[in-house]
């Protein structure tokens, strides 16, 4: 490995210039030492943004919240009317969100119980919840517009696997179909809505274009793959 | 936007900052009450036009490191899970691969303070290297070099996860 440990980290958390990062691709697709320790990295960024992103999804305590309660508004009374009427309504939200959840039509909404969208299996980062539910069932050429995760391309790679890549808040990244599952070959983390996305999309297609054999599936080729159950081609 | 909006919006995230930083939920809160109440008080300190995040987070972090270090003079010690004591002895470093693989609060619990916010801010919160440097007010390199021994702990710790 011609690379040494701090600049493939550096590679990994995005403070390569694009040159270094460029050489950094080139080269870990011939050198598996490289590719690996690649890999290595960018699953314990996923393992630790998966693990940490359900905090900032559970509700603010009242006690936090209400130190930064407007002081402006003289009639606190109506203020704490307001914010009683608004915990009602998530409460409401709530019966809501579970008759969702019951009837399975989860993607596209956000639940308000955190559901981890990374799990591991023998070792291995698969996709689980919401991300393994968009991944199976959202076709890229047809999302809602509020979608949690988004889908980028649906492709078959070299091995005749069909292989997505995905947006979302905590983590971007590419499944691949593999006995069943989502196995995440590539995860990036989630930049949803900040200004890096585009970088993130750029590399994120860079590393799908890599793995990719021929063009990457068309809106009909995509829902046929999905009607099939992203079988093997 | 007004101040205290812009303090309701981050919330969620300096939230999460602090379960890192202090691990125990209860304790994260009070961390972020002690930053919120510490904002309000020096609200003029902070500058428009700034960004608010970063500002919010160092307060966080130095309430913390001074809870720390009272606590350490006071003879607290952060209670630390046995059986990690137990397997791990003195040094992260001589326990086999994988021994906390899938615990990561367990793992996070082994980094000393000055790595752990590291990994936090720049793996957790996303933060680039020199943003993270200037939350915690160090030169870069020591940004560099901290998070690469928390990272090498960690991944010893949690095992190779693909």
């Amino acid at each position: 490995m011609s690379f040494d440990p701090a600049t493939v980290a550096a590679y990994v958390d995005g403070e390569l210039d694009d040159l270094t990062a460029r050489r950094i691709e080139r080269e870990a697709e011939t050198d598996t030492a490289l590719a690996a320790e690649i890999v290595r990295h960018r699953a314990l960024k996923a393992q630790l943004a998966a693990h940490f992103a359900p905090i900032a999804e559970e509700p603010v305590p009242e006690r936090l919240r209400a130190l930064l309660a407007t002081r402006e508004t003289v009639d606190t009374s109506l203020a704490a009317r307001r914010e009683a009427k608004r915990w009602r309504l998530d409460a409401t939200h709530w019966g809501a969100m579970a008759a969702a959840l019951v009837l399975g039509i989860t993607v596209g909404t956000r639940p308000w119980a955190p559901t981890p969208n990374v799990a591991t299996s023998n070792g291995t980062l698969i996709a689980a919840g919401p991300l393994a539910e968009a991944l199976d069932t959202q076709l890229a050429s047809n999302q809602p517009a509020g979608a949690d995760v988004r889908i980028g391309l649906s492709f078959a790679d070299k091995d005749g696997r069909f292989c997505r890549s995905f947006e979302s808040a905590t983590l971007d990244g590419i499944g691949c179909r593999k006995e069943g599952r989502w196995q995440l070959e590539r995860t990036l983390q989630g930049q949803a809505g900040s200004d890096y996305r585009q970088a993130s999309s750029g590399e994120l297609a860079a590393a799908a274009s890599a793995m990719m054999a021929g063009d990457p599936l068309d809106a009909d080729a995509e829902r046929a793959a999905r009607d099939g159950g992203w079988r093997k081609k | 936007m007004r101040f205290e909006e812009e303090l309701i919006e981050l919330l969620p995230r300096l939230r999460r900052f602090a379960r890192g930083l202090a691990r125990d939920a209860n304790d994260a809160d009070d961390l972020c009450q002690a930053a919120i109440e510490r904002a309000l008080k020096s609200r003029d300190q902070w500058q428009q036009g700034t960004r608010l995040d970063s500002w919010m987070y160092r307060i966080t972090r130095n309430l913390w490191i001074d809870d720390r270090r009272a606590a350490t003079r006071r003879g607290i010690h952060a209670p630390i899970d046995d059986a990690v004591t137990q397997i791990a002895g003195d040094g992260a470093a001589e326990v086999e691969a994988g021994t906390l693989r899938g615990d990561v609060d367990g793992a996070m619990a082994r980094l000393p303070d000055e790595q752990r916010e590291v990994v936090m801010l720049v793996l957790v919160e996303g933060y680039a290297y020199r943003e993270a440097a200037e939350i915690l007010e160090v030169p870069i390199g020591t940004v560099t070099s901290r998070l690469a021994r928390g990272r090498e702990t960690l991944m010893n710790l949690l095992g190779e996860a693909a």
